[in-house]
């Protein structure tokens, strides 16, 4: 069933290797290139007669596990393989309802006013209903309708399900394989437009947000964040804080990026935040990804920024693209995992070679790098994505709306 | 602000809403009769649906005498004792009995329309929330299936006996739903406990010792702290089903619960119903260690089947029906004193992180969600 292999086989090893290397930086790329490899893998992927989707699925989860397993701390990456799936099986119930819409249609040509037209639209119609439940997230208004049984039967039962009805009435398997196919890489392009565009979509609400006159503080550096303050510029005139965000200090860019656009920037240490604090209108910060309950992953500094913004009452505004919305929730310390920077960001080797690892007199002193903070929801105000404005409660909305359940865990 | 008990029990469950909202809208052009029935156009105009519930609701109204024991197929037949007779199964929670029950008022039937058997149940479950109107999750199944009933009759079935036939085949598998419902749980919530944490437990819990035993068969090493359950001692039950599967428990008196809070990792409780605003109903003393446990920073979860999600919406402690237990105090008491002895209380959704549910995990908010969805 998964015979065909090599068709995409090299350039899954290629980004497996790039991601385990680090060597692409940012969620924004490594979610294009995941989309881009994914589309790879469902146009070379060749298709067995009946369970299509089943197959498509499978195929795609494959490749999915092991570049997640290459970059476990991108959540992109993961997330754009579900927000894939999720686009398979959508696709093939749009399928499997549309081609039973078109035998009814034929069967009313057939015979007008017979029973049996009247009786096969009225199984279509349940028929249709029951494909859009079985695409549904389990819900209490599903709740009797659903048929018990393990998960992993039910993961298994909804593509064969549809598959078969679909099988029953229409006449030309090839043509929907094909068209299946087509329509999830489709599907997939319009997402990695969607990727492409996510930085001006967030960036167009900035003029709602931002006013004359206002003082913004912010952490490090963000191109989402960069283009937001850019686009608000065209407008007002406000100013921008910047705390350095050490020990990378890609503030100082950002200051610099902002600087060319004439706007007024003043870069603090990130221990002078507490002091700023009372003075500015509005944190605006990047995000590195977003967990299902509305916590952030956050670079590392901005718990303590929240915090601070917490307790002077200054809203804490999140950007964050689609593509970095999580449908995890932040129990497992394995989603939490930290990427330890090298410690030379902090110190140089010379200074402390006596007390550090290998030295003879022992390690006296560790040097702890990790790049990532978790800004639990409680301290966030907004969220605005490329869908709008939302609150840290109605994240579990969007994630319904861009994941399918069965694919949470994978 | 109403507890759904008493509104159900003079008008359909759609009605509640426009009711609630009845006093936004005019109310100037409508019939007379109308007025009578307590009913209010709802806010999109009169619709099919509406007039056909208003025409439920009066039909109902003049029924209600004869419900409580009513007569079906010439037998005697009592919804209640029928409820009991499920009841008493151990592993059976209290709306799939009431959801059972009703089922057995399909089959007992002889109504010749769907409209007819709507209101057969409806009657039935009037009667059954009368019999009991403390219980919440009896309330919230039978709303549940009677939702259900008028969602499929109205859409899918024409034929009375194949309608007839289905809901009785998706009623007497409600059994097996829940069933699952408390696996789906068990599987979600044990990702949340870890290797090493300390949990502290409130009431008996079916859901809650799932969770705890599916987690301890996957390897995990935790420990769990239970509260005594004063007057019911549940504690002493919880510890016992613990340690059976071996896992480590400390007893500590229900008054210890701020005592021991530094030690505690998570609170995991569950619920009795979880209401509109996504707080919950449980055992006394909930309330009282998810406030300790927001003061000192600690994750409160509850593990509830969404059956027990119910059209309530306390708005403090005594907005709902009370439901006083008998209490021994060790020193005999002067008649004069008052004991204030209710069973559970309200935990508002601020003190909750996550509801583990059938439907997922969930945020607080979720719950109203799912209940706008099924009910409107």
């Amino acid at each position: 069933m998964v015979g065909t292999t090599s068709g995409y086989e090299a350039a899954v090893d290629q980004f497996v290797t790039k991601m385990r290397r680090r060597q692409v930086v940012g969620s924004q790329s490594s979610a294009k290139l995941t989309a881009e490899l994914l589309r790879l893998v469902v146009s070379h992927q060749r298709l067995p007669s009946s369970g299509q989707a089943a197959a498509l699925i499978e195929a795609v989860k494959a490749v999915g596990v092991r570049i997640i397993a290459a970059n476990p701390i991108e959540l992109a990456l993961g997330n754009i393989v579900r927000r894939v799936l999720h686009i398979i099986r959508e696709e093939d119930v749009s399928l499997a309802s549309d081609s039973i819409l078109d035998s009814t249609l034929d069967s009313d040509d057939e015979d007008e006013f017979g029973n049996v037209a009247r009786r096969s639209a009225l199984s279509a119609v349940s028929v249709a209903a029951a494909t859009r439940n079985t695409l549904r997230a389990p819900s209490l208004y599903n709740l009797l309708e659903s048929v018990p049984g393990t998960a992993a039967t039910q993961v298994a039962r909804v593509p064969s399900a549809t598959e078969s009805e679909a099988r029953s009435r229409s006449g030309d398997r090839n043509l929907m394989s094909r068209k299946l196919k087509h329509n999830v890489i489709e599907a997939i392009t319009e997402l990695l437009q969607e990727i492409d565009n996510c930085h001006s979509q967030v960036a167009e609400q900035a003029l709602e947000h931002i006013h004359q006159n206002e003082v913004i503080l912010t952490l490090g550096r963000s191109v989402t964040l960069r283009e937001f303050l850019k686009e608000a510029k065209k407008k007002r005139s406000f100013q921008v804080v910047i705390a350095e965000g050490a020990p990378r200090y890609q503030g100082h860019m950002l200051a610099r990026e902002l600087a060319d656009v004439d706007l007024q920037t003043t870069v603090i240490t990130d221990s002078a935040v507490f002091a700023m604090i009372s003075r500015v209108n509005m944190v605006i910060v990047g995000a590195h990804a977003v967990m299902a309950n509305g916590g952030v992953v956050a670079p590392v500094g901005l718990h303590m920024v929240a915090l601070a913004a917490r307790r002077h009452a200054v809203p804490f505004v999140v950007l964050a693209g689609v593509h970095k919305l999580c449908p995890q929730y932040p129990h497992n310390p394995d989603t939490l995992l930290n990427d330890l920077k090298s410690p030379s960001e902090i110190i140089d080797f010379g200074e402390f070679s006596d007390c550090l690892d290998g030295s003879p007199g022992g390690s006296r002193t560790h040097v702890v790098n990790p790049s990532f903070d978790y800004v639990p929801p409680e301290l966030v105000s907004l969220f605005i994505t490329d869908t709008g404005g939302h609150n840290p409660s109605y994240v579990y909305r969007l994630v319904a709306e861009y994941y399918s359940p069965e694919d949470y865990v994978l | 602000m109403f507890p759904a008990g008493q509104l159900a029990s003079t008008c359909h469950p759609y009605m509640i809403i426009a009711y609630r909202a009845g006093h936004k809208m005019k109310v100037s052009n409508l019939p007379v009769t109308e007025v009578k029935t307590g009913l209010d156009i709802p806010a999109g105009g009169v619709t099919f649906e509406w007039l056909r519930q208003a025409e439920d609701a009066s039909l109902h109204r003049d029924q209600e005498v004869h419900t409580v024991a009513g007569v079906y197929g010439g037998q005697p037949f009592s919804v209640i004792e029928e409820f009991n007779f499920w009841r008493g199964k151990p592993e059976l929670a209290e709306a799939v009995a009431a959801i059972k029950a009703l089922t057995a008022v399909i089959k007992r039937s002889e109504a010749s329309t769907m409209m007819g058997l709507e209101i057969e149940l409806r009657n039935a479950s009037d009667a059954l929330k009368a019999w009991d109107e403390t219980s919440i999750s009896l309330t919230a199944g039978c709303n549940l299936f009677l939702r259900y009933v008028t969602r499929t009759s109205a859409v899918e079935y024409e034929d009375i006996a194949a309608g007839k036939a289905r809901l009785i085949e998706r009623g007497e598998r409600f059994g097996e739903i829940s069933q699952k419902a408390r696996r789906t749980i068990a599987m979600l919530g044990q990702d949340f406990v870890h290797d090493g944490c300390t949990i502290l437990t409130h009431g008996f819990s079916r859901v809650v010792l799932a969770l705890l035993k599916l987690a301890t068969a996957n390897g995990k090493r935790f420990s769990v702290i239970c509260t005594e359950g004063r007057p019911d001692n549940t504690g002493a039950e919880v510890a016992k089903e613990l340690l059976s599967v071996g896992i480590p428990v400390t007893l500590i008196l229900d008054s210890g619960v701020a005592y021991m809070m530094e030690k505690v990792d998570m609170v995991l409780v569950g619920a009795e119903g979880v209401v509109e605003s996504g707080g919950i109903i449980n055992m006394l003393g909930t309330y009282q260690a998810a406030l300790v446990a927001r003061t000192m920073n600690k994750p409160v979860y509850v593990a509830a089947e969404s059956y027990k999600f119910a059209r309530l919406f306390p708005l403090d402690q005594r907005d709902m029906s009370p439901s006083p237990r008998h209490v021994d105090f060790a020193e005999p008491i002067p008649p004069e004193v008052t004991v204030e002895n209710s069973a559970r209380d309200y935990t508002p959704p601020q003190y909750l992180t996550l509801l583990f549910t059938d439907l997922g995990v969930l945020t607080p908010s979720a719950v109203s969600d799912e209940l706008i969805q099924l009910y409107l």
